[in-house]
């Protein structure tokens, strides 16, 4: 059942993506309407910080890590029996 | 609630490992399996404060020192013991299943230990009985792996013992007890660093994802749970506030994320996120405030939990596939779909989704450094939390299951005594999330901290939904491609190489060329030597001293001469000396 249904899903990558967008926009409204009394710093006031948190350093992390293996770290697989 | 009748639940774990040929013997090994780890699962309850006080040379030993720090961590170990073995019910090999309890029996009474020298003894049996959980693998690399492994451990290992005995030397008792930051001698900071060798705190982390990896599918479930959780216990309750510890936590909490985004390996991935979580916790402790120990305490309990089920996971699809490389994964959702429900599980939990165990745990770390004022460690947690979600909720579950492109592969489900095994997990990641009071009770301190505000839901619905739309945007660029990752094991294992061949070229060569130097002219000029030596000892120091040894070789010479071997002359000589006395007598 659960592998029909996510066989489902995969033929339709537009569903997917609208269902994605929905919930974003969702988790920002929601954000309008959380108390903040007790807040720990200057972020916890704005709202929305901790989306473009989640998305600047998701995709910073992405950039640098990948790039960092790709310039630096990535050797063969048997690189230390050599 | 105590009882007379109780033992140690080392004890337990060791005599049911000792007797389990016996079980096998008598085919009763899986009822034997389930039934040692429930045994001690049921009694730690019933644990008396203060047991198995021995005077042994001199030192007072503790083995049984039970109060609330140490309950949480004997449950979660218990229950961690059964769940694992009951995931690897279906290996005969009963060498598998004792090198486990061994290591639990390690766990757990350095758990209980009441000194040091006892911690240091059950320390040292958690390496050794761990080690062969890799090497049961028994394939090249994991025995290589395995050695690198405890060699590791042995340094880590001699650095606590130098600790502890320069503890002593100073004076120092040897209770368990917690240390002052402010008064810390270098003694204790060396057992700290022992201890941290254990909680793969870097740049001494890199065993961990060095051996993980190539352990048995059951060993790692184990091996996951254990030792880091072991030294969070002894670095809680020995250092707790120490201010050092806080910063390497957090730093610790992003170099374990930072490369399970780029590794290939599922079991790798999940290595370097022990790192990152372990962080957590080793920097709650450095904080060290009531929150804090609680936060720390509650997400080990978490973490052994749905670490271990990610392990079981990802374990399963390399037992039914042979593979744990995402590059060579994909596509298994229709084949191993429970698995499947049971890895994503683990996963969300993992990432702190709202109404599983993550969520109540890691919040608790965060909102304590937040309330001690360390903003910047609060954000760099919040952050590791983003690469958490990124690396293990999103991408090892994609990789494996669906993913761009499928493997081809058809495995069945995995054995029914895994899924079981990672039903009881999936169920306690789920259950604490909804009941996060049966963990909170548990805790060393009253707890004053509700996760479900509505700040928190927002906090963590933003975080968790953007860091997905940062996969979605970047699932290309994330594809991971079958290399390895220099760490700074790079530091010993090429050091060894190097190491092997200074021995072997600089070393063997002047060896070489020393005995041939000496053989050429060292011998010869010897032996020249000893000639002039003994001529000198003949023509000079004999002359010198009248000929006298020249003398007696010829007086003995001609006394030979004398002797003809005529019994006649003989008593003629005889005769003649006689005389010659008597004469000599007769006339003086």
């Amino acid at each position: 059942m659960i592998v029909n249904f996510l066989t489902y899903l995969r033929e339709r990558p537009g569903l997917l993506k609208w269902s994605l967008m929905a919930y974003l926009a969702f988790a920002v409204g929601f954000d309008f309407f959380a108390e903040r009394h007790h807040a720990h710093f200057w972020g916890d006031e704005i709202i929305g910080f901790f989306a473009v948190f989640g998305v600047v350093g998701c995709l910073g992390m992405i950039v640098f890590c990948k790039g960092l293996s790709h310039v630096w770290l990535e050797r063969d697989k048997d690189h230390y029996d050599k | 609630m105590t009882s007379s009748i109780f033992m140690h639940p080392a004890t337990i774990f060791i005599i049911g490992a000792l007797l389990l040929p016996l079980a096998k013997l008598l085919r009763i090994q899986k009822v034997w399996l389930v039934l040692i780890p429930l045994i001690a699962f049921m009694q730690i309850h019933y644990l008396p404060e203060s047991f198995g006080r021995v005077e042994w040379l001199g030192f007072d030993l503790q083995f049984g020192r039970v109060d609330q720090l140490t309950t949480v961590f004997l449950h979660v170990f218990t229950l961690m013991a059964l769940i694992g073995t009951i995931f690897g019910l279906h290996i005969k090999d009963s060498g598998q299943h004792i090198a486990a309890w061994l290591y639990v029996a390690g766990s757990l009474g350095t758990t209980l230990a009441g000194d040091y020298l006892t911690v240091f003894i059950f320390w040292e049996l958690m390496a050794v009985a761990s080690v062969f959980l890799v090497w049961y693998r028994k394939t090249r690399k994991s025995i290589d792996a395995g050695y690198r492994y405890i060699l590791v451990h042995t340094f880590g290992g001699l650095i606590l013992l130098g600790g502890i005995f320069l503890h002593y030397q100073n004076g120092g008792d040897l209770t368990f007890v917690s240390f002052a930051p402010d008064s810390a001698t270098l003694a204790q900071y060396i057992i700290m660093v022992g201890f941290m060798l254990n909680a793969a705190v870097p740049p001494i982390h890199a065993w961990l994802p060095d051996a993980y990896p190539e352990a048995t599918v059951t060993g790692a479930v184990f091996m996951c749970a254990f030792t880091t959780k072991t030294a969070v216990y002894v670095l809680a309750r020995g250092f707790s506030g120490f201010q050092a510890l806080a910063i390497l936590g957090a730093i610790m909490t992003l170099y374990g994320v930072f490369y399970a985004v780029i590794e290939n390996d599922a079991r790798r991935i999940l290595a370097y996120h022990i790192v990152s979580q372990v962080g957590y916790m080793v920097c709650a402790v450095g904080i060290g405030t009531e929150m804090a120990i609680n936060g720390a305490c509650a997400h080990a309990y978490a973490h052994i939990l749905y670490k271990a089920l990610l392990f079981m996971g990802v374990g399963s699809v390399l037992e039914m596939t042979g593979r744990s490389k995402l590059s060579e994964l994909g596509g298994l959702y229709k084949y191993m779909p429970i698995s499947m429900i049971f890895t994503v599980i683990g996963g969300i939990a993992i990432s702190g989704f709202p109404l599983t165990s993550g969520f109540i745990s890691k919040s608790m770390i965060i909102s304590a450094a937040g309330a001690d004022n360390q903003t910047f460690i609060m954000t760099m947690l919040l952050l590791a939390a983003v690469g958490t979600f990124l690396s293990v909720g999103i991408k090892l579950p994609y990789y494996i299951w669906f993913g761009p492109n499928d493997s081809g592969l058809k495995p069945k489900e995995a054995h029914w005594n895994m899924q079981v095994a990672m039903f009881m997990a999936a169920f306690m990641c789920i259950f604490l999330g909804v009941y996060p009071d049966y963990l909170y009770n548990m805790l060393p301190y009253a707890v004053n901290y509700h996760p479900y505000t509505s700040f928190h839901l927002s906090e963590t619905f933003q975080l968790l939904g953007f860091t997905g739309l940062g996969f979605y945007l970047m699932v290309k660029y994330l594809k991971p491609h079958d290399v390895s990752n220099l760490d700074l094991d790079w530091f010993y294992r090429r050091g060894a190489g190097w190491f092997m061949w200074f021995a072997r070229k600089p070393v063997n060569a002047t060896n070489e060329w020393i005995s041939n130097v000496y053989k050429t002219i060292g011998l010869r000029l010897t032996m020249a030597l000893a000639r002039a030596l003994s001529w000198f000892d003949w023509e000079g120091i004999d002359w010198a001293l009248d000929g006298s040894a020249r003398g007696v070789v010829e007086g003995g010479e001609q006394v030979r001469q004398f002797q003809t071997g005529k019994l006649q002359h003989y008593i003629g000589a005889a005769v003649v000396l006689i005389f010659i006395v008597l004469i000599v007598v007769v006339l003086l």
